[in-house]
């Protein structure tokens, strides 16, 4: 399991080649191996200019669409994996992982150990899932805590002398590009003890731990008597642990009180030594019931240095925190809207802020705007076709609120307005944006004198929770809902 | 004379005995330059070069500027080698003379660094950094240009350079990192370079220094990129003890850095060692004991993840060369200080190995056939045991591992122990659990790998069954990131079961993968293409499986939803002025669907009408519905097909759509429907106003011709060829009206259908033209046609060659054409055959030969034929010869008993006008009467068996040749031979010697 070469490329929309390969690292010895192993199938790798001209191409990125291009446009040329074949100098280069986030692309070629022809499946190449494992981690690295473009321009000069660390000889060794960035400055003696990979030094200084529970709740609301509204809410679990001594062992207990919702679908950061069973087997496939394990979930597990994500989870609560309707009506030249939310009872009522953003897709600027509020204020962005209702921190004692009023619009230019795929016709949404502080929709909460620490001193433990919304959209109830073309999630008989 | 050896394990000696070993660049540059007596590799040729380093020194310090600069060579040498580190390094036992070590002196102090380093000092850091950025932009058009040549020797030379710092340095190692075949092309060239790169490793200064990781890493990389590893490399016999030396955590003395330096170059050596065992299979065969003790070590213990890495892929090697060769482990496992009998390194394990360094089997499949794997090895109880306590040790310490890690040493122990049963697999076990309960891919996916190489040794059902459910929760949780999701689906469609169920190799959704289990699987609007695409395919294999169940009547079927979901894609992609990802991407679903549920007619005709629509609202799709028809299956195609033609023909021609009714009608026009067909074409003629619509509509009448319609067709072109304003389509108009009138429907077919001799192009012009060439005009073609001269006939009037015919494809009327050179025969006429087949062997061909003179000649041959395709071609078929031979004719027989007096007659006619001459005719162990029966017996005039025969041969046009054959010895016989042409005498002792050769 090797890696052959990798890149980073930044989309640059615009410009002559739409992009810019920002770095790009070759493995000679791997290239070596390849050559024997993939035999008479053995495609060299490209140089950096042929290689992003096919992969922009490949990923649609040359924003020339415009005509049917049967390599890229036919129906049979099927991506259902971020793993693609580029035709390159008349020949296919395959496998390239590759994917784009944040404008910037990142991508690799495993190396595959026998011939190419046929394709073996992706799941027998163990390079692929180790490529995409370098790709996330220098995605990482790149984009934590990084806040503009000199701090980006930096992080990629520090890339090499990362890769030479983490990755030498093309074979990964610790995705986690930080740890390696830290073992570089630790200019480590003799050990003792046996010192993890991951862990490439020892903390020296006053014991502490801090926690932070975040969960996000997603929505789909209709209001629709055929439509079933869906929300989720999924959580993460941050920890720093500043403790001495190489392996320090530490358990975090999360609870639940005792109307909570159970957490399900559990993933776990890999220092977590072991996992009970309940924990592993509670998914949110099974049916709920009053059975299923509502904690406490208890993770043992040996810190690393830096903070990392103790675990993830999802949950399904009984109800969502704000329940609401979205009516808009074609009325002549204007769009009558109203707009409905309540914010349910259990739910703590006090935001860092609350607002409800109402677009309009595929129409012209707004011209004219006529409306009413219960509560909170209406600003208007006419260029953007975008109305942002801002109910600020608390909802009134009645938990209702309510909007109405008329949109009108100018003519249709053509580039300025946003065009959007799903928002055709009457098909539209407004979209929640909250954030509520030390609260859980779940109740999840750790306790800190349930927190566990095998390690000398007596460390202070900080803890602390947060629930803020994601995806959370109310679809106009006057027109067809998409996505959820159909009633409910089809019975499938059982196989 | 201190030479290292490679048994050697003083290693402080070794450093020592390393640097000394050979004098690196400047080593080579003095054997080019002056070859002593003495130079061999070690001291005195490394002396030699020394001194005349310092000599140079000091001699440029005396020179003028000008002069220096005459001298690049010295000055270079004098840079790559700081004097000062070599003194220091220099063994106090050197037998160098005292006075020539204190001359260098002087010059290595830092003066030395004086005006004559300055101006012909090593390229500024600026200076490297543009030719690096150069370098990089492109590195073929670098190494085409005229720096090309030097990057590599400057590179190693400048790493000593003093003007450069670190940084610069490592920019230049990484480059070598990554190009060592562009700088080294060669064996001897990457050899040079990697004991160059050693030379500068041990000559570093004893502080911390970056250098010496990425030296390591360069070293290593050259040897193995270059394809100098081996036994008989000098550098490799220098770097692999080193490497184990430092891996094993001696104290290599100063040179290797300071003590806090120490622990990353252990690391740095094992990952050095690893990727010399990953690129030679079973080096470090011999090294596995050791490397066990160094793992197991308490108190002071190396880096746990390196030593393991290494371990695990040795042994990983070692058991697969071992079990290949049916060989058992031989205590290779048992710990045990290394090398103390011999060399630590196994090349003859490494040279199987590279044998084994070939595209192996797919690991994947490997459970099955488990004689590859450890099965076949069968290890005695000991062995098994020590095994069984190796990969133990390996695992239990495997979570201090960072996870990728983890995940490769899972991969190697599953692909070495996969195909086992009982105890060994039983150790992964207690992985299992931790593993499953992370989101990394790689540790999931090395439990696939798992799964796949042990199967039911390591997962019951209800392993299985918990697999299954966390790969769909991963496939779906919001923590993991979308490219991830993809590749668990993936792995669900590709899931190695315990009992598959269908063929391997192919997507199926696993027996255990439940409704229930898929439900958050389903495609939706809201996903992006790929996931969308991905899921759809789920969908549509839990269609096909719903299929086979008996209909439940009661709910929503996934056939509806997937109806509803492909209305939804089809309303997007109908949506004006939506990008074309949006209509890909609804025609890939529509392909996917029509290739899972092709047996599915309800699916199937939902999916036409739906896409009937689509047509309707968006006719600019029309490329994506040609593409499609071209693609699918006749489930959905002809349906489809019929469907769209209904469509366009039902519309009134003359809508702003016309250009893709017209591309659409092209495919989709047949012999069906004709009149309606045609009457569209008749109204929408009066719109097509410019050359391209008017070539559009030309090319719905050309898929009609070739369809076969004839009637109306004739009528709506010869209006077209009055009608069109374009000249150029009425002259298309008027040329297909007349290959419709002239051209029977076959050949109208391959005149107009695509090109066999190109690719047809986008441009109808150039396609059409390409058609009308290959099918009306005589093609050049190799030909298909074997032709060979059979028996000779010798009869008749005039001499008739037997033509025997061989064809590799069926050919129709071949006309042969044959010409001769000069004007020796008269012009021969052509050779007609109706048709030939490869099978049915065909009659000989006859070919009347008329010379002019009696003389040999070669015929030039050409085939003129029709194809099964109905092309019509031309070949040039080699020479064939007619020999001396092949003209001679029999003279009429006399009447009985007047054979001889006949004879008589001619021989006397012969002269005055011919001539006479005796020859000596060899006879090979046949004797004259078999010689005469295989060649002459047609002309035997009068026979005296077995020793005489009178022989008269006709030659055409009219001159005679007459032997006597007497007297016949054992090894030949006199031949009296008379002619009445002089020109026929050396043809016929030609003729008569080549007879023993041919017998």
């Amino acid at each position: 399991m090797a890696q052959r070469a990798m890149w980073l490329i930044s989309h640059e929309p615009g410009t002559l080649l739409r992009g810019t390969v920002r770095f790009s690292r070759r493995y000679p010895t791997v290239e070596k191996r390849a050559k024997v192993f993939n035999g008479a199938t053995y495609m060299p790798i490209p140089e950096d200019d042929p290689f992003l001209k096919a992969l922009l191409f490949e990923l649609r990125l040359l924003d020339d669409d415009k005509d049917f291009v049967e390599s890229r446009d036919s129906c049979s040329h099927i991506n259902k994996t971020s793993i693609y074949g580029l035709p390159v100098g008349g020949e296919e280069l395959w496998p390239v992982v590759a994917f784009q986030k944040n404008g910037m692309i990142y991508a690799c070629v495993p190396l595959v150990e026998q011939t190419l022809s046929p394709r073996p499946p992706l799941i027998s190449i163990s390079g692929i899932s180790q490529g995409f494992e370098l790709l996330f981690g220098i995605q990482d690295f790149l984009y934590s805590g990084q806040k503009n473009d000199t701090e980006l321009n930096t992080k990629l000069s520090q890339l090499p002398d990362l890769l030479l660390q983490a990755c030498p000889f093309g074979t990964l060794l610790d995705a986690n590009l930080q740890n390696s960035l830290d073992s570089i400055n630790f200019a480590s003696v003799t050990h003792p003890q046996k010192q993890p990979a991951w862990k490439a030094g020892t903390y020296k200084g006053k014991p502490q731990v801090s926690i932070s529970i975040t969960e996000k709740v997603k929505s789909m609301q209709y209001d629709k008597r055929d439509v079933a509204d869906t929300w989720q809410v999924d959580g993460a679990v941050t920890c720093k642990c500043d403790l001495e001594g190489i392996m320090p062992n530490v358990t975090i207990s999360l609870s639940l009180p005792t109307n909570g919702s159970p957490l399900q679908d559990i993933l776990v950061h890999p220092c977590v030594t072991s996992l009970d069973s309940a924990i592993l087997t509670s998914s949110s496939i099974d049916a709920m019931d009053d059975s299923a394990f509502s904690g406490p979930y208890k993770f043992p597990f040996t810190p690393p240095l830096e903070s990392f994500n103790l675990c993830y989870y999802t949950s399904q609560v009984p109800v969502p925190p704000i329940l609401g309707f979205y009516q808009m009506k074609e009325e002549e030249v204007q769009l009558k809207i109203a707009v409905n939310l309540k914010l349910h009872e259990s739910v703590k009522n006090n935001f860092e802020f609350c607002e409800a953003h109402i677009p309009f897709y595929n129409r012209g600027p707004i011209t004219h705007v006529e409306y009413k509020v219960s509560f909170g204020q209406l600003e208007v962005f006419r260029e953007k076709s975008l109305l942002i209702w801002i109910i600020g921190q608390k909802f009134p004692k009645s938990m209702e609120i309510g909007l109405s009023g008329t949109v009108t619009f100018g003519a249709k230019g053509h580039e300025k307005q946003p065009f959007d795929q799903i928002c055709i016709g009457g098909t539209a949404y407004l979209k929640l944006h909250f954030r509520i502080l030390d609260y859980t929709l779940t109740g999840c909460y750790a306790d800190q004198h349930s927190v566990q620490v095998f390690a000398s001193g007596k460390p202070k433990i900080s803890t602390n929770r947060k629930l803020i919304s994601s995806d959370y959209y109310i679809w106009n109830s006057k027109a067809p809902a998409p996505g959820w073309v159909s009633t409910t999630i089809p019975c499938l008989s059982d196989v | 004379m201190l030479r290292w050896h490679p048994t050697c394990h003083n290693y402080k000696d070794l450093t020592k005995s390393i640097q000394l070993s050979t004098g690196g660049i400047w080593g080579e540059k003095a054997k080019k330059k002056k070859k002593s007596p003495g130079s061999g590799t070690g001291w005195p040729q490394v002396f030699g070069g020394e001194a005349s380093v310092s000599r140079s020194v000091l001699g440029v310090r005396a020179m003028s500027p000008v002069i220096r600069r005459a001298l690049p060579v010295r000055t270079s040498a004098a840079r790559c080698f700081p004097a000062s580190s070599r003194l220091v390094l220099a063994p106090p036992a050197s037998p160098r003379p005292a006075g020539l070590r204190d001359a260098c002196r002087p010059a290595a102090g830092p003066k030395a660094k004086g005006p004559a380093c300055l101006t012909m000092g090593p390229p500024s850091r600026e200076a490297w950094a543009q030719r690096l950025s150069a370098f990089r932009a492109s590195p073929s058009a670098f190494m085409a240009g005229p720096e090309g040549e030097d990057l590599g020797r400057d590179l190693l030379s400048d790493l000593r350079s003093e003007k450069l710092n670190e940084q610069t340095k490592v920019s230049l190692l990484a480059l070598s990192l990554e190009y060592p075949a562009q700088l080294w092309p060669d064996a001897p060239a990457a050899e040079a370079a990697a004991s160059s790169l050693l030379d500068t490793l041990v000559l570093l200064p004893p502080r911390p220094s970056a250098l010496r990781k990425p030296l390591l890493l360069a070293a290593t990389t050259a040897l193995v990129a270059g394809g100098a590893l081996g036994p008989t490399s000098g550098a490799s016999l220098r770097l692999l003890p080193l490497l184990l030396g430092l891996a094993s955590g001696r104290d290599l003395g100063r040179g290797f850095g300071p003590a806090s330096e120490q622990r990353p170059l252990q690391a740095t050596a094992c990952e050095c060692l690893r990727e010399l065992e990953s690129c030679q299979p079973g080096l470090l065969g011999g090294c596995l004991g050791l490397l066990r003790g160094l793992l197991g070590q308490e108190g002071a213990v190396g880096p746990v993840q390196p030593l393991s890495l290494l371990l695990a892929l040795a042994l990983r090697n070692t058991l697969v060369i071992q079990a290949r060769a049916g060989a058992g482990l031989q205590g290779l496992l048992v710990a045990g200080s290394s090398g103390t009998g011999g060399s630590p390194w196994t090349w003859t394990l490494a040279e199987e190995g590279a044998a084994h360094l070939q595209p192996q089997a797919p690991s994947w499949l490997a459970a099955e056939e488990g004689e590859c794997g450890l099965a076949a090895l069968e290890p005695n109880p000991e062995e098994a045991r020590e095994l069984r306590a190796a990969v133990a040790q390996l695992l239990d310490t495997s979570y201090l591992l960072a996870p990728v890690a983890q995940a490769q040493l899972l991969w190697l122990l599953g692909w070495a122990l996969r195909g086992l049963r009982g105890q060994l697999p039983v150790l992964f076990k207690t992985q299992l659990v931790r593993l499953l309960g992370t989101a990394q891919l790689t540790l999931l996916h090395a439990v696939l790998a798992l799964k796949a190489a042990f199967g039911e040794a390591l997962f019951t059902a209800q392993d299985e069954d918990l697999l299954l459910r966390r790969l769909t929760a991963a496939a779906q949780h919001p923590a993991v990131p979308p490219p991830a999701h993809l590749f668990y689906l993936h792995c669900l469609l590709h899931f190695p079961e315990n009992c598959p169920l269908g063929p391997t190799g192919e997507e199926a959704a696993p027996l255990l993968l439940g409704p229930q289990l898929c439900r958050g699987l389903l495609p939706s609007l809201l996903h992006d293409p790929m996931a969308l695409l991905a899921r759809l395919h789920l969908l549509c294999l839990l269609c096909a499986e719903d299929e086979e169940k008996e209909e439940k009547g009661q709910g929503q079927s996934p056939q509806l939803y997937l109806e509803d979901l492909l209305a939804g894609l089809r309303q997007r992609a109908a949506l004006d002025g939506a990008p074309r990802a949006l209509a890909t991407l609804c025609f890939q679903a529509s392909y996917l669907v029509a290739h899972c549920l092709a047996g599915q007619p309800t699916v199937m005709t939902a999916l036409t009408h739906g896409l009937v629509q689509l047509y309707r609202d968006r006719p600019v799709l029309a490329p994506h519905f040609v593409d499609l028809l071209d693609q699918v299956g006749p489930e959905l195609g002809e349906p489809l097909r019929v469907a769209l033609q209904q469509e366009v023909v039902a519309r009134p021609g003359k809508d702003e759509a016309l250009r893709w009714h017209l591309q659409m009608l092209a495919k989709v026009a047949d012999g069906d429907a004709q009149s309606g067909t045609l009457s569209f074409l008749q109204a929408a003629a009066a719109h097509c106003k410019d050359w391209g619509l008017q070539q559009a509509l030309l090319q719905v009448c050309r898929a009609l011709l070739r369809a076969g319609v004839r009637g109306g067709l004739a009528d709506l072109l010869q209006a077209l060829a009055w009608q069109l304003e374009d000249p150029d389509g009425r002259d298309h108009a008027r040329l297909y009206y007349v290959l419709l009138a002239h051209l029977a429907t076959p050949k109208l077919q391959v005149a107009l259908g695509p090109s066999l001799v190109a690719p047809a192009l986008a441009s109808s012009l150039v396609a059409e033209n390409q058609g009308f060439v290959a099918a009306l005009m005589v093609q050049e073609a190799p030909a298909p046609i074997q032709l060979s001269v059979g028996p000779r006939r010798a009869e008749g009037p005039i001499p008739v060659l037997q033509l025997q015919v061989e064809v590799l494809e069926p050919v129709y009327s071949l006309e042969l054409r044959f010409r001769v050179e000069g004007q020796l025969y008269a012009p021969l006429g052509a050779v007609h055959v109706p048709c030939l087949c490869p099978a049915r062997p065909a009659r000989p061909l006859l070919l009347p030969l008329q010379p002019r003179r009696p003389a040999p000649t070669r015929l030039d041959v050409r085939a003129l034929y029709t194809t099964l395709t109905g092309l019509t071609c031309h070949a040039h078929l080699p020479p064939l010869p007619v020999t001396f031979a092949d003209l001679f004719l029999p003279f009429p027989q006399p009447p009985e008993g007047t054979e001889l007096g006949f004879f008589e007659e001619l021989w006397d006619s012969c002269l005055p006008k011919g001539t006479e001459s005796r020859l000596w005719c060899p006879l090979g162990p046949e004797g004259l009467e078999a010689l005469v029966s295989r060649h002459l017996e047609p002309f035997v005039m009068v026979a005296q068996p077995p020793s005489s025969y009178h022989i008269a041969i006709r030659l055409p046009p009219d001159s005679r040749l007459l032997l006597r054959l007497e007297a016949a010895q054992a090894d030949g016989v006199p031949v009296a031979l008379r002619t009445d042409d002089w020109a026929v005498l050396p043809l016929a002792g030609d003729y008569l010697r080549g007879l023993s050769a041919a017998a």
